[in-house]
């Protein structure tokens, strides 16, 4: 399993890289989409300690009426948290779509809601004149449980060296309420459905998995021999494999002696 | 003695703000009347350059920049890491050190273990150090050593062997690893060096490390002083920014090898001799 965590020390560090990265671009304002859930339950308790409550924006973006429990818990949260929070409805835009170009498939739906909600996102980065705040986690980056240019995008990613079980902790340091914690975590696109039940096991399992792969460099054999079942670690290598291209900028096909993405290098945060 | 370890968050690439920020804090060192200031690898220009190196490279004997830092120095000895690129070596940057005191440029180290791997990449930008020198500072004879250096632990050997009583190492450690602790795991690391090389070579071990986060890299901070004996003197803050000072008695060198005589019976011949042996049969 991946290491317990000590809360406090982590979150200085993540409170310290997102004030870092928000004053290096001199933005004082962060947003980020709160889906009721606990990741960016998080994401946002780490950024209204680093830039204070009212510098951060929560944008609950429902699908009309399909959630009503985790839009209410988002705006509990916002509320308690002492946020700023706003509700847009994604059903107008998604409808009008898929009534134009209809698909039996949920996961492209889902897809499209993720992509509509990055596209809210990004416009009210615009408005706000503030930087979007990833949540997606170590897991869900490894085994590639998410939406690609929807909720992978982001201006940075407090989050991302996380393991689901190491936020279930940091969770719980930070105090984040029960009704958050013990629910199923789900991407909430469509009605019952939950991460473990997509992925086909339980968040525990596939960490262990992962950090075997990971943290330990263990091969297939040595990860099976640790005590993980054999079928379990075959689909979370076969995901982890699969979902590479989430994880890295699309190649450029290199042409001349020197190129974007290849060997023109330069920092992320050079001198702003 | 009194030493000021300055674990600073440089801007990075850009030269100017960083070389006021030593400014600044040489002047808190001078009002604590501090005789060693310690500055991080590569304070002068942040750590992730990349393609920045040669942008920010200098030769110290001539860039007015450098000769800012090199003018405040008088009554003060200070360790500063920059990006050289010197005028016998044009086109060559190395990550270098250098020691000035009293308004003197004493000695420059250029880093010899470049990592590279993992999340380093150092010798894709940088050319590699080729020696390791002592030199005679004011308070005794001295070792410089950037970061990686430290921990091939051959280079304090050698500083060692050439009569250092004070190892100086500046570094931009990462910290990885979060099993728990209040401080990132690899902090251990730096520390059990420092110490063991602080009990078995009899000497001063100064290690100033940075602060802050580079493209999503936290540096560990948690510089320290280990005195002769592995005996530990300062610990800076892990993470945070932190200037901490402290005092150190030279005079302990002495005493610990009056105690402990693995100075007296050291045998670099030997060990030259082997490693001689050793180089040789690998190059047949």
């Amino acid at each position: 399993m991946p290491p317990k965590i000590n809360g406090a020390f982590v979150e200085k560090v993540l409170v310290a890289f997102i004030r870092d990265e928000f004053s290096r671009c001199g933005c004082g304002k962060g947003l980020l989409g709160l889906s009721g859930g606990l990741d960016s339950a998080v994401c946002a308790a780490l950024a209204a300690r680093a830039l204070g409550p009212r510098n951060v924006l929560g944008l609950i973006l429902p699908y009309g009426t399909a959630f009503p429990e985790d839009v209410r818990h988002a705006a509990a949260f916002a509320g308690r948290l002492g946020i700023r929070y706003e509700t847009v409805d994604i059903a107008p835009q998604i409808d009008l779509y898929f009534s134009a170009h209809p698909t039996k498939s949920r996961v492209q739906r889902g897809n499209k809601m993720a992509r509509e909600r990055m596209a809210i996102l990004y416009d009210y980065s615009v408005r706000e004149g503030g930087l979007i705040l990833g949540t997606s986690n170590k897991t869900e980056l490894l085994i590639g449980y998410g939406t690609i240019h929807g909720d992978m995008a982001c201006a940075i990613n407090p989050m991302g060296d996380l393991y689901k079980t190491q936020v279930r902790e940091l969770a719980a340091y930070l105090g984040i309420p029960a009704a958050i914690r013990k629910k199923a975590p789900t991407a909430g696109l469509w009605p019952g459905q939950t991460d473990e039940g997509d992925i086909g096991f339980a968040y525990d399992e596939v960490d262990a998995i992962l950090c075997a792969l990971v943290e330990g460099r263990g091969s297939r054999r040595e990860i099976i021999e640790a005590g993980n079942a054999p079928a379990a670690v075959d689909r979370v290598l076969r995901m982890v494999r699969a979902s590479g291209f989430k994880r890295m900028m699309p190649p450029i096909a290199k042409l001349s002696i020197r190129s974007v993405g290849h060997d023109f290098l330069y920092p992320y945060d050079r001198g702003r | 003695m009194k030493i000021a370890l300055a674990q600073i968050v440089p801007k990075l690439g850009d030269v100017d703000a960083n070389v006021d920020m030593h400014l600044d804090i040489l002047e808190k060192a001078r009002k604590e009347k501090a005789d060693l200031v310690v500055f991080p690898e590569l304070g002068l220009t942040g750590y992730t350059l990349k393609d920045l190196a040669e942008e920010v490279a200098l030769d110290p004997a001539s860039d007015p920049r450098f000769r800012r830092i090199v003018a405040r120095s008088k009554g003060l000895s200070v360790v500063v890491g920059f990006v050289e690129e010197g005028p016998a070596d044009r086109g060559l940057f190395y990550n270098a050190a250098a020691f000035i005191a009293d308004g003197k440029i004493i000695h420059v180290h250029r880093k010899v273990f470049l990592p590279t791997g993992g999340i380093f990449e150092e010798a894709k930008f940088f050319a590699q150090g080729q020696d390791f020198r002592t030199f005679r500072a004011p308070f005794g004879r001295t070792g410089l050593l950037i970061c990686r250096d430290f921990l091939q632990y051959g280079s304090s050997y050698v500083h060692y062997a050439s009569g250092a009583d004070v190892i100086i190492c500046i570094s931009a450690a990462p910290g990885r690893g979060i099993a728990g602790g209040d401080a990132f795991e690899t902090s251990r690391m730096w520390e059990l060096m420092g110490e063991a090389v602080s009990y078995f070579s009899t000497v001063f071990v100064i290690y100033a490390n940075r602060a802050g986060s580079e493209d999503g890299v936290t540096f560990a901070g948690g510089s320290f002083v280990f005195a002769p004996g592995g005996r530990l003197i300062t610990r800076a803050s892990s993470v945070d920014p932190d200037l901490v000072f402290c005092r150190a008695d030279l005079s302990a060198v002495r005493e610990a090898r009056r105690k402990w005589l693995f100075k007296r019976d050291e045998k670099p011949e030997v060990i030259w001799r082997s490693l001689e042996r050793i180089v040789r049969a690998s190059e047949d």
